[in-house]
């Protein structure tokens, strides 16, 4: 049977963007391409994240799960850890 | 606003080798009066003698127009002013002035046309040249060898119709070279009567620089003289609608969901919440384009039945930026912001609708200052869409 892919979904709204949203839609200089193939990464106009809980942009969705303040290194983490649950 | 657009507009090449033209066009729009001039004035020979002479003839006519006195009678004033040259005893400048009155909502478009010694005006309705009565009259000045003939007429312009006027550079482009006896009006004729058909809403600055192209082309790229086009086209107005800002309160949604449905021209979505709304109103999926990453600006989305769907606030503010610095389209990166620019400069008439609820996550001191209140923006950017680049621009609030 096929693996479904990690759905992976940046958000890329006004307030994520300016506070690190931007490095995130770099992932493919800094996260390790293996991976990559494993995701599904798609940007999104607004998690609508930043109104209901205000943790911390920027804000990045994987698998359903929300995430706050990911850095480019939260990212990566994430990204692997999630790729490992789905294998 | 208006349904019907006048866009008038002229490409011009100087004689080979020279800095400066001895045709001169000046064009005023005087919304009050709802009147608009065009004057094109070519100066006997070339440079700056020609220039000096162009542009007293232009300009004079140009004030005689926007003033009571009768057409007729201020191109007299012009031709008893104008000077006749020495040796030649001909006249130093010619001119075309084409004076376009319109109703309040722009219907009844009537043109008076004068005419002295310039190649005649040809019109077009669609691709079909037309013709229309001239009447002449014969002025004999003093030291003039012999009577000259100012042709006056007056015609109703509908939409779809275009009014071309041109300099003897024109008419004569070619002569003795690849065509003995020039391109003259009918090569001309024949030569817009393609394009149009080719591309029947070629925009009037399309088709004059392509008339004076291939003049210059007929000339050997080498100008034998100044060379001048004009185009004035009646059309429906090209219109574009930004929505930004999501509704004040969520019953309005369906009132917007509505207003972009029933608009008739491009339509521009900035804002992330609000393309999430539309996209609600719509069952439309969005999908943001993550291929082209830029510093400044979140990449755009794609949605059925919008043409452009970008960010809010830094978008809009570095297109406001565009704008007023006037940076040429061409020198922006490849990002949303260059498309925007380019779906504004291609319209012409701009609406706003601005959603005017506040968005908690814009109230965060971490966020930067650049972010400014939506209003202000949308203010920016119609001061510089009617200043700059005399666009009609209307917004509304919900």
């Amino acid at each position: 049977m096929k693996k479904e892919k990690v759905q992976v979904k940046i958000c890329v709204g006004t307030a994520c963007f300016v506070q690190g949203g931007s490095d995130l839609l770099l992932y493919n200089d800094f996260v390790d391409p293996a991976i990559i193939a494993e995701c599904e990464i798609e940007g999104s106009s607004c998690l609508n994240a930043c109104k209901a809980d205000g943790a911390g942009a920027p804000y990045v969705e994987i698998n359903g799960v929300l995430h706050s303040k990911v850095t480019q290194d939260k990212f990566c983490k994430l990204l692997t850890e999630a790729v490992k649950d789905n294998a | 606003m208006n349904n019907i657009f006048i866009d008038v507009d002229y490409a011009q090449i100087y004689k080979h080798g020279q800095k400066i033209g001895g045709d001169v066009f000046l064009l005023s729009r005087n919304p009050e009066s709802n009147k608009i001039v065009c004057t094109l004035s070519d100066g006997l020979g070339s440079g700056v003698k020609a220039n000096v002479l162009a542009s007293l003839t232009a300009h004079m006519a140009h004030k005689l127009s926007f003033s009571p006195i009768d057409l007729g009678h201020s191109a007299e004033i012009i031709m008893n002013t104008l000077p006749v040259c020495r040796e030649r005893k001909i006249s130093y400048s010619t001119f075309t002035i084409a004076d376009i009155h319109y109703k309040e909502n722009m219907e009844n478009i009537n043109v008076r046309l004068v005419e002295y010694d310039n190649p005649l005006a040809l019109r077009f309705q669609g691709c079909e040249p037309m013709s229309w009565q001239r009447d002449k009259r014969e002025l004999q000045r003093e030291a003039a060898f012999k009577k000259e003939v100012v042709q006056y007429s007056a015609f109703n312009m509908e939409i779809g119709e275009r009014l071309i006027m041109f300099s003897d550079g024109v008419a004569q482009s070619g002569l003795g070279k690849s065509l003995p006896l020039g391109w003259r009006s009918s090569g001309v004729q024949k030569y817009v009567t393609d394009l149009i058909k080719n591309n029947p809403d070629i925009s009037s600055r399309e088709l004059s620089a392509a008339i004076v192209q291939k003049a210059n082309a007929l000339d050997g790229l080498c100008s034998k003289d100044d060379i001048t086009a004009v185009v004035v086209y009646i059309r429906r107005p090209r219109k574009t609608v930004i929505v930004t800002g999501p509704p004040f309160t969520k019953e309005a949604d369906e009132i917007l969901g509505e207003k972009i449905r029933a608009f008739d021209g491009k339509k521009i979505v900035s804002g992330g919440t609000t393309a999430l709304i539309v996209s609600r109103l719509f069952n439309a999926k969005i999908s943001v384009d993550l291929s082209c990453w830029s510093p400044d600006v979140p990449p755009a989305s794609k949605m059925a039945g919008i043409d452009l769907v970008t960010e809010g606030m830094l978008t809009l503010s570095r297109v406001a930026m565009v704008l007023e610095k006037k940076l040429p389209v061409a020198s922006l990166p490849n990002d949303p912001v260059k498309k925007f620019v380019e779906i504004l400069l291609d319209s012409d008439q701009i609406h706003f609708i601005v959603g005017t609820k506040i968005n908690e996550a814009h109230q965060d001191p971490n966020i930067p200052v650049e972010i400014g209140i939506r209003r202000t923006i949308v203010g920016r950017l119609r001061a510089a869409l009617e200043n700059i680049y005399l666009k009609e621009t209307s917004q509304e609030y919900l």
